[in-house]
């Protein structure tokens, strides 16, 4: 494919990836000012009622209205993964530099707490963090970040490993560059696609991860929405009124489409390998 | 090779529809989790005492209406002073293991249910700490057994059928190994132990040396013939698994369906429903030594702001009957002023809360999702508070949690369900007490624990009805907690098993009910 | 000490400081969430002395530091110590689920490999034609589906409508092969299909960076066949960083499918672990979890071992 086709598909991808994902952010943030009913006002006499006129996306067993609280549930689900992933990615790629630059002790040392981290279930850490924090999104947000942070610091130590001993990166030492310099030039900017790719897929990741912990009875705590609780209490429901489980599960596909879409063409933008037009 | 490939795949995929043509002899009942041993009473949860009471049986047993009938006792005679229960015990009774039952088993059992490292659940209620004290345990002859008590007490029967206690069950010495550990129950049971895999099934065999009492099946007393061959207690905790295996045919009966199900199952011809009344307390419990909520007036303004039918109609699917009181509602005792159920009542709730100076604080409640009820009726509250002017935010926690903050009183509000109080005394025992002592207890006044304190020495029914009464008011005043109903359990059973019947104590059980071959 | 097998037991070593960390952490935090077991048994109607008796019964009634040395020393041993719930050696206990575990998981995290690494392959071969967007789009889809919604969907439809499968059960491996099958099928393809939607992404990715490099320039412009391009010098390079992931993804699954397991009501390790802490059935809740760090650490070094095999870059070094 020529430099211009390519160039084209990718602002395709740029452009449907953006979309989906405006889309939702207008949703969150509308959310905030609007929704067509309180998310979580109920009405018991209008209890799981089929997508209509009045009830768009129908509504729940509370007779909540379930497009309110899909709105609603985009904002706390993209605060809660938005910041998760912020801490992760955070934490875990300056450790993962650090442990696949400097290697030896320090890396040996942070590979024992990354494995002992991540041979931790995410459940156990949530119960313990809850009791610290509070059975609040930050007790989820933190508890999650900490469980995929060593999936970052691993991802990020590999690439230091496989890019540090590449020609370009000895030359840049040859030619008399400090260490830093090096680091920052030729090193990071090869972790950027790997993190990228990463962290879309971990946006993914925890809005599933705080469903299943809703699923296990953890998880952000309700009635406040999230696509995750949504799911997971729609789903005894699933043959009755099945619109609970679709509704919050299009917008969660719909939102990991997009993202990834966005991911994918940032990563090219960001590639330093790819000559730009 | 394909051909080949196909042809076993037939052959497996057509295996499990095989079995299930051929004649059934099996009868499969659903448990929501696995049990936690088969040692009655002294490793135990309701799961437990439901399977352990197929395999033993003790002196007395309660019968359908919770009153107690005597089991392995042929008589119970109670001594004029109420001091002295002298047991004969049936004959004609053997154990799994073919021993006959004698006084000797019963003082043996005994012994051991009292040995204070064993940490029998009902111990504390025949040492002297709670209810009286035993003070000697003799066998008069091969057939007869003497308890003496230290004080009388009108619930000692009941004390000895108790399925937490594990109905006393009486088993034989070989239950114990070598060492003394449990091995495995050797009691007079309709049921034997097959196999117990763990965290996937229990399997019973009939008992084929059973000698049934005549009439008719009463509770965990009267008739309990064995039918079907063998028992199979299936473990499936999640309750869409359940309903699949259901309706797959994976199981036979569910003694304990999730509400949502129960329209459509109505709908199915290959299902029978039944529904029993349970006397288990699903309630909201105020914290009343908390700064905000120490002020009744706060605390009755939350209540009148409830719509409690309308609260109980939507998480039973109206099967559960509304209620307010800590009576539950089959009990002798629920009477006029028991029933009594004030109007939802907004304005009049805004007009207390201005009165106790309510400025908009949040309250905490907390709730957990491990029973759905709680979690239903704690978004419920929280809802239609908020239109009475209340902010009160939800907070998830946790059983095992949730049951730490309130057995140290460590909450605001919370949704909390209580396990079945058989009698009225005991119901209001569970929630009144001195909170330096016990931080747990829900309801501190000095007042009504007095009164309660009565209406467990009086004997007098309609006496006792009276001191009920009067607590009744005292607690709608108080307004420690918001009682909402008593859950009434759904079991569905599939049409080719018959005789399956639920009942106020919620323990499923397999005699009496069999399988009608050919379906 | 040199050679593959002085870094083997280097490595090894390595692992004994973090199973220290994990078993030392699970220990405390245990005690420290609220609740504890004497109160799970004991319930509604609990009294102080009660809770008091039950707890000194389980030695939960000495100081923690005490408690951990004890465990340490039964561990040093063999001895993981017996469960609180149902009297169970913790040790036989975690074998026997970990095998319910372990055969779902390598079965469809193998099933997954074979379709997300021809799969991915092609779609960064084929980059932004139709077939890379259907394939993005599709493992997209599958990845963000929540397992308990899958599972329940297929378990509806094949087990209950069509009645191809069991519902509830499982068998052994040893007792039955086939039958053994036939229970574990459903869980299989579900998670098959949802890890397949994680490493088609990832092959894909690390696929397009490797046809970026210039060696596979290089090689086409020497006139390499495409299918020989792709074979010899795409595939293993795309491969090393999709064969971490596996590890990662191994090491995670294999600690146990909660969810899953739950949907499919199989007795395997991640719902041992789960009603255990719920349970805080505190022997087991270690025993699990010091288990799980095992084979993540195994697994990982595993590998990493594998790692060279496949990068001929860090072969070299």
């Amino acid at each position: 494919m020529n430099r211009l086709g390519r160039l084209a598909a990718l602002r395709a991808n740029a452009l449907i990836g953006g979309l989906l994902v405006g889309l939702v952010l207008a949703m969150a943030v509308v959310s905030v000012a609007w929704t067509p009913y309180g998310p979580l006002a109920i009405n018991l006499r209008q209890r799981l009622k089929p997508p209509s006129a009045a009830y768009w996306l129908g509504t729940d067993e509370f007779g909540r209205d379930v497009l309110s609280r899909v709105m609603a549930g985009a904002a706390t689900s993209l605060t809660v993964a938005v910041l998760t992933v912020v801490v992760a990615v955070a934490i875990g790629a300056l450790l993962g530099l650090l442990a696949g630059y400097l290697r030896g002790l320090v890396d040996r040392l942070l590979m024992v707490v990354s494995d002992a981290l991540l041979a931790f279930p995410g459940i156990l850490l949530a119960l313990g963090l809850m009791v610290i924090i509070g059975a609040n999104k930050y007790g989820i947000i933190v508890a999650l970040g900490l469980a995929y942070a060593p999936s970052v610091l691993r991802v990020v130590r590999a690439t230091v490993l496989s890019v540090r001993e590449r020609d370009y990166v000895e030359a840049s030492r040859v030619i008399g560059n400090s260490e830093w310099t090096t680091m920052r030039r030729h090193v990071l900017p090869n972790c950027v696609a790997p993190i990228v790719v990463l962290a879309t897929s971990m946006v993914g990741w925890v809005i599933l991860a705080e469903s299943a912990l809703s699923f296990l009875g953890l998880g952000v705590p309700p009635p406040a929405a999230t696509w995750g609780n949504m799911l997971s209490s729609g789903r005894p429901f699933i043959e009755s009124a099945p619109w609970l489980g679709i509704a919050p599960g299009l917008c969660i596909a719909l939102s990991m489409l997009g993202i990834n879409l966005l991911g994918d063409a940032l990563r090219d933008w960001l590639d330093p390998r790819m000559e730009r037009g | 090779m394909t051909r080949k490939l196909i042809a076993a795949l037939a052959v497996a995929l057509s295996l499990p529809a095989g079995a299930a043509v051929a004649q059934q002899d099996t009868l499969r009942l659903r448990l929501n989790a696995d049990i936690r041993s088969t040692d009655p009473g002294l490793n135990r949860d309701a799961n437990t005492d439901a399977v352990v009471l197929h395999m033993v049986e003790g002196l007395v047993a309660y019968r359908e209406d919770a009153s107690v009938a005597p089991m392995l006792a042929k008589s119970v005679e109670v001594s004029p002073d109420g001091r002295t229960y002298t047991f004969a015990l049936r004959d004609g009774v053997s154990f799994h293991n073919g021993a006959p039952l004698t006084a000797d088993d019963v003082l043996f059992a005994w012994k051991r249910y009292t040995t204070p490292a064993n940490n029998w659940r009902c111990l504390p209620e025949v040492d002297g700490r709670g209810l009286t004290k035993v003070v000697d345990v003799a066998a008069k002859d091969a057939k007869t057994v003497v308890f003496t008590l230290e004080k009388p007490s009108a619930l000692f029967l009941t004390l000895l059928a108790r399925t937490d206690c594990g109905g006393t069950g009486i088993y034989h010495r070989a239950s114990l190994d070598a060492d003394g550990k449990w091995k495995e129950p050797v009691g007079t049971g309709p049921f034997k132990l097959a196999e117990w895999k763990r965290a996937q099934y229990i399997d019973l065999v009939r008992n084929d040396a059973y000698t049934a009492l005549p009439g008719e099946r009463d509770g965990h007393a009267g008739n309990k013939a064995p039918l079907v061959p063998k028992l199979r207690f299936v473990i499936i905790p999640d309750a869409s698994a359940a309903k699949a295996a259901l309706l797959s045919g994976g199981i036979d009966i569910n003694p304990d369906i999730v509400n949502a199900d129960i329209a459509e199952y109505k709908a199915r011809k290959d299902l029978t429903l039944q529904t029993k009344q349970a006397m288990d307390i699903q309630a909201v419990l105020f914290q009343t030594r908390d700064p905000l909520l120490k002020d009744a007036r706060l605390r009755r303004a939350i209540a009148m702001s409830l719509d409690v039918p309308q609260i109980v109609e939507t998480i039973t699917e109206g099967e559960s009957k509304p209620s307010l009181s800590i009576i539950p509602v089959p009990s002798g005792f629920y009477g006029q002023a028991q029933a009594q159920m004030p109007k939802r009542d907004v304005a009049g709730a805004k007009k207390l809360l201005a009165e106790a100076g309510y400025k908009g604080e949040t309250i905490k409640l907390l709730a957990t999702k491990r029973y759905p009820s709680l979690f239903d009726f704690a978004v419920l509250t929280q809802a239609m508070a908020q239109e009475a002017g209340l902010r009160i935010e939800i907070e998830v926690l946790d059983w095992a949690t949730l049951l730490d903050r309130y057995t140290k009183g460590d909450y605001q509000a919370m949704a909390f369900t209580y396990s079945s109080r058989l009698d009225p005394s005991l119901s209001f025992e569970m929630i009144s007490g001195d909170k330096d002592k016990q931080p747990r207890k829900v309801w501190d006044n000095a007042e009504a624990r007095e009164l309660m304190t009565r209406s467990m020495e009086v004997t007098d029914k309609a006496q006792r009805q009276a001191i009920f009464d009067e607590l009744e008011a005292r607690f709608r005043a108080d307004m420690p907690m918001i009682v909402l109903y008593s859950s009434v359990e759904t079991s569905a059973a599939r049409s080719n098993v018959q005789g399956y019947a639920g009942w106020a104590l919620g323990q499923p059980r397999a005699w009496g009910v069999s399988l009608k071959p050919g379906s | 000490m040199h050679g593959p097998l002085g870094y083997v037991g280097k490595r090894l070593l390595w692992t004994l400081p973090t199973l220290l960390l994990v078993g030392f952490t699970v220990f405390v935090m245990v005690r420290l969430i609220p609740g504890d077991p004497a109160l799970v048994i004991l319930g509604d109607a609990a009294t102080p002395d009660q809770i008091a008796g039950l707890k000194a019964q389980y030695g939960l009634d000495r100081p923690i530091l005490v408690q951990f040395g004890l465990w340490l020393g039964r561990l040093a041993q063999g001895d993981l110590g017996v469960a609180i719930t149902d009297g169970q050696p913790v040790l036989p206990l975690l074998w026997e689920r970990f095998q319910v575990t372990a055969a779902i998981v390598f079965l469809a995290v193998g099933l997954a490999v074979l379709i997300a690494v021809p799969a991915g392959l092609l779609a960064a071969w084929k980059q932004n034609s139709g077939l890379d967007i259907a394939v993005v789009t599709t493992a997209t889809l599958l990845l963000s589906i929540p397992s308990f919604w899958l599972g329940l969907i297929l378990l509806l439809v094949f087990g209950l409508k069509l009645g191809w499968v069991p519902v509830i059960g499982y068998v052994p491996f040893g007792q039955s092969p086939t039958q053994a099958l036939l229970y574990i099928l459903l869980p299989v393809v579900t998670l098959t299909l949802i890890e397949a939607g994680v490493l088609t992404r990832m092959a894909r990715a690390s696929a397009i960076e490797v046809l970026r490099l210039e060696y596979v320039m290089h090689a086409r412009a020497k006139g390499l066949r495409e299918r020989r391009v792709l074979l010899r010098h795409v595939l293993p390079n795309a491969f090393a960083p999709t064969w971490t992931v596996i590890g990662l993804v191994l090491g995670n699954l294999l600690g146990g499918i909660a969810v899953l397991e739950t949907v499919f009501t199989l007795p395997g390790l991640g719902r041992l672990l789960v009603d255990a802490i719920f349970a805080r059935d505190y022997p087991v809740v270690q025993g699990c979890l010091l288990f799980t760090a095992l084979i993540y650490v195994l697994v990982n070094l595993i590998v990493d071992l594998c790692y060279p095999l496949f990068d001929p870059r860090v072969a070299a070094s």
